[in-house]
């Protein structure tokens, strides 16, 4: 029996995104039906132009230069950027120093004492196991936070969706975030960012429901949703941890900063 | 301008010289506002998208890779402020914006006869009517894949969705649109 393509294969096979597009086009070349749905599926397409977006002058770059200059927020900087400033590779080359005297001290000490032989490597593990902990609690925290904002995006059209509105989008969005969800809730606490960790777990509930609710979401659906949302005051908690997390992010990055103001 | 004096123009904007985000501003203003008009189908919506995009890409800057392509990630940025932009404003989206019908009554230039022409602006206008019943997502994912011509990876990655969500917000939208069509096309 010849299979037949769905609407779904038909409409990636007209945006050219179907894998094996020979094989749809020998299929619609000997199946009429097929062939039908495509023609009506493409013409529809076809029929449906850019819109024109209303024109804009050569000073327009211009125009919109001068609506925003006093405006601009002072630039976040990347996490990594604090390793590189020169107070903190001051304070770096300190470490170093410090690690290499203990070193040395621990060498001249261990050839004196055999009962203490690893006393000069513990400071430079220590010290080297808390730079990796550093950055990958920045990475965390930065991670986290984007993935607060866009769960937010989703809890916020749950909450605004009319009744019998077709949540199917927010529901696939949902599932993707159930999953980095999970993985951050084990980062965080692995990090010890139990509080994190918590808010993570009551996201990942809540969108857990989601997921498995009706598409077509009737009135009482939805408020069982929204109630879950609600009770948890997840919107809230997301909207606060994610606030607390980039404001985390800006501190870690200027604390060096002051550090050295303070020394100087 | 060329590559080695993008790259400058950029390193200095990145360290907070905002004669040469300027340079940027410039540069792609017009590109930004085509496609928050596409996706917002608001002439004043779309204004507010193109400054605000420009505000949150200074705020960013310290994070965008200097090996990536300047405007594709201001594509990202606008893509993204025009589905919170809708998102915000959704109710009067619900009670539908008159900016894109009003544009679908302007006459084309190329139209072979009065027949073509009124039936291709009630299509337009039908089209503009039919998006604002969409999603925000399901707008922003038609918008980037039908006028845009971007691949569903690359939607993806705009919208931060994963390609089975981008798929399906595609489908969505075709098949919402069609339906909104299917009279029209029945009549002909």
């Amino acid at each position: 029996m010849t299979k037949h393509y769905t609407e779904d294969d038909l409409i990636l096979y007209y945006y050219e995104e179907r894998p094996r597009a020979g094989d749809i086009q020998a299929h619609l070349d000997s199946c009429e039906p097929c062939a039908a749905a495509y023609r009506d599926l493409s013409a529809t397409l076809r029929s449906i132009e850019t819109p024109a977006a209303p024109e804009r002058g050569d000073q327009y770059g211009l125009e919109v230069w001068q609506r925003i200059r006093h405006q601009l927020p002072e630039q976040e900087l990347p996490w990594w950027s604090a390793w590189f400033r020169a107070d903190r590779l001051a304070l770096a080359g300190a470490f170093v120093v410090i690690v290499l005297a203990a070193f040395v001290t621990g060498l001249s000490w261990s050839s004196g004492t055999k009962s203490a032989p690893t006393a000069g490597i513990a400071p430079k593990t220590s010290v080297k196991a808390s730079a990796d902990d550093d950055g990958r609690q920045r990475i965390l925290l930065t991670t986290v936070a984007d993935h607060l904002d866009r769960s937010e995006r989703v809890l916020t059209d749950i909450m605004n969706a009319p009744a019998g509105h077709d949540i199917s989008a927010e529901q696939d969005w949902a599932e993707d975030l159930v999953l980095a969800s999970r993985l951050y809730r084990q980062d965080a606490a692995d990090a010890g960012e139990h509080s994190v960790a918590l808010v993570l777990d009551d996201l990942e509930r809540s969108l857990l429901e989601i997921v498995h609710s009706p598409s077509k979401a009737t009135a009482a659906n939805l408020d069982q949703l929204r109630r879950r949302i609600d009770a948890a005051s997840l919107l809230f908690k997301v909207r606060v941890l994610g606030d607390e997390l980039r404001q985390r992010e800006r501190q870690d990055a200027a604390r060096p900063r002051a550090l050295s103001t303070h020394t100087s | 301008m060329d590559a080695t004096e993008v790259t400058a123009v950029l390193a200095r904007a990145r360290q907070g010289d905002s004669e040469a985000f300027r340079t940027l501003v410039e540069r792609h203003s017009r590109r930004a506002f085509q496609l928050a008009y596409r996706i917002t189908g608001n002439e004043q919506d779309a204004e507010d998208v193109v400054q605000e995009s420009f505000i949150r890409a200074y705020r960013q800057l310290g994070r965008f890779e200097a090996r990536a392509h300047f405007g594709t990630w201001l594509h990202r940025i606008v893509a993204n402020c025009s589905v919170d932009l809708i998102r915000s404003r959704r109710a009067r989206y619900d009670h539908a914006s008159t900016d894109a019908l009003d544009a679908a009554d302007q006459p084309e230039t190329e139209s072979p006869s009065p027949e073509r022409l009124a039936a291709s602006a009630q299509i337009q206008r039908t089209v503009a009517a039919a998006m604002t019943s969409l999603s925000p997502l399901e707008r922003a994912a038609f918008t980037l894949r039908h006028y845009e011509g971007r691949s569903i990876a690359e939607i993806g990655k705009t919208l931060g969705l994963g390609t089975s969500a981008t798929k399906h917000s595609v489908f969505r939208a075709v098949k919402k649109l069609r339906a909104a069509l299917e009279p029209l096309r029945s009549e002909s």
